[in-house]
């Protein structure tokens, strides 16, 4: 998976993204969400999560759970619609994950998808790109 | 926006810039909480070139009208903190004062009230007010492990030295004090020396810390910060940060007799969450007791040392039941947070 740098920031070229800083990994109908290195960096010492319950629905755009840095406190929203079907737990006692690997241990919840063709509002790595570009 | 003059030596180090107070300043270099520990358990080193500095010169007796504590003391202590009043008795800035001697002062404003510092002063006196924030660093070394760095018994706490010397390099200024609630020096230096003090003693293992970590230590202690947990329309009997004495006159002391006497509508309270709860209460939040509405958050942080969420705000007197579990609601659900008292540490 290639890596691609935006200044101090690093976008992953497989993935796909959100206006609102989260990224999505598909793999069937199963889509992996976290927040991005973008937006851990701009959020700086994450300190605490609340994650969504296993089971519930979501629409595509609902908030789904927060992030608590020492900033702020930021809502992460259900890139796609869908049920929860795995929460990364590890983030509740060690939420400096998301900072420490925002791609990888860093991962929120996953989501059993009802439709991926949904996919199509999401933004590829080349535009996520663009769209640091444009906010720095 | 106002830069630090170390912005290249911490650059180097790494440090996550962002702005505070129309100061672009280091916030974290790896992570507050490592480097909060290292305040507690080792030594850190902070760039506090945003604060304002000032030298104010002139009859003792003019700054004593404005100043809320006594100055008497002898040249070479530190007097402080203390405050600038309104005639209300609210702040118009916490600062720290040093006695240069009976006709010289330093002092130490927040960098959001440089300005209206200089402009009190100024227009309420006919002392001599000197902006030296542009032609001197500041910096602190803080934590147990100072003494490592430096023979602290050369300066006896709260006390200062004009002109001294600091690891071979000369100095404007060095004072054995902080605001960390550790053992600690500050100086104040041309850029370059402090530049050069900043990288030795980073590259000697001195944790290099920023304003999110004097953030989370100010508040285990309870200290208080302008802007968040004091402003103009709050009094230090409010606030309950003794800054005054009442042996003498002062602009603002009859507000302050008046509560003293008559007592107040808001106290300030401390308080800490359950440990795992990692969830932070913001400024303006509501704290409740039994559904009514007693009091608003000022403050809150996770700490690092205590592992739990800490904060501060301001409660109905009548309700400020030390030890006692009341409420604050986040996002519309309810949290308990138990009142106590400062330091937490």
């Amino acid at each position: 998976m290639a890596e691609i740098k935006v200044g101090k920031y690093t976008v992953l070229s497989d993935l796909l993204y959100t206006e609102t800083d989260e990224w999505v990994r598909l793999e069937g109908d199963i889509a992996t969400v976290g927040i991005t290195d973008y937006a851990q960096k701009k959020l700086r010492d994450i300190v605490g999560i609340e994650l969504p319950e296993v089971g519930r629905e979501f629409n595509s755009g609902d908030s789904i759970g927060v992030v608590e840095s020492v900033k702020a406190a930021v809502d992460i929203y259900a890139p796609l619609s869908g049920k929860v079907c795995q929460v990364n737990e590890e983030l509740t006692s060690s939420p400096e994950l998301m900072n420490l690997d925002p791609y990888g241990k860093g991962w929120i919840f996953k989501l059993k998808c009802n439709n991926v063709n949904e996919k199509v509002k999401l933004m590829n790595a080349e535009k996520y790109v663009e769209k640091i570009q444009k906010g720095e | 926006m106002f830069v630090s003059p170390l912005f290249e030596v911490e650059e180097k180090l790494g440090a996550n810039f962002g702005e505070f107070a129309g100061w672009n300043m280091p916030m974290t270099y790896s992570s507050y909480q490592e480097e909060h520990l290292a305040v507690r358990n080792s030594v850190a080193i902070f760039d506090l070139s945003h604060m304002g500095r000032l030298r104010v010169k002139g009859r003792a007796e003019e700054l004593e009208e404005l100043i809320a504590k006594e100055l008497n003391g002898s040249p070479g202590q530190m007097i402080g903190p203390t405050a600038f009043l309104n005639d209300k008795g609210g702040f118009i800035d916490d600062v720290m004062t040093y006695k240069v001697s009976d006709s010289e002062f330093l002092l130490v404003t927040n960098a959001v009230n440089r300005e209206k510092v200089i402009k009190w002063i100024r227009s309420n006196s006919s002392l001599d007010v000197e902006d030296l924030t542009f032609s001197l660093v500041m910096i602190a070394i803080q934590g147990k492990r100072v003494k490592e760095t430096f023979n602290v018994d050369e300066i006896p706490r709260m006390t200062f030295k004009l002109n001294a010397n600091y690891m071979g390099m000369d100095v404007f200024l060095l004072s054995r004090s902080g605001w960390t609630g550790e053992d600690g020096i500050e100086i104040w230096a041309e850029p370059e020396v402090a530049g050069k003090i900043f990288t030795k003693l980073t590259q000697s293992g001195v944790k290099p810390a920023g304003l999110v970590t004097r953030d989370s230590i100010r508040q285990e202690m309870g200290y208080l910060l302008y802007g968040e947990d004091i402003d103009e329309s709050v009094t230090p009997v409010e606030s309950r940060y003794w800054v005054f004495s009442l042996s003498k006159g002062f602009v603002g002391k009859d507000a302050i007799v008046e509560q003293l006497r008559n007592g107040v509508s808001k106290i300030r309270f401390g308080f800490k969450m359950k440990k795992g709860l990692r969830i932070i209460p913001r400024n303006g939040m509501e704290v409740t007791s039994l559904g009514s509405k007693v009091g608003y958050v000022t403050s809150s942080t996770f700490s690092p040392f205590l592992n739990r969420v800490i904060g501060m705000g301001y409660i109905s007197p009548q309700h400020f039941f030390l030890g006692y579990s009341t409420t604050v609601e986040i996002r519309g659900r309810t949290y308990e947070i138990k009142m106590d008292d400062f330091p937490f540490i």
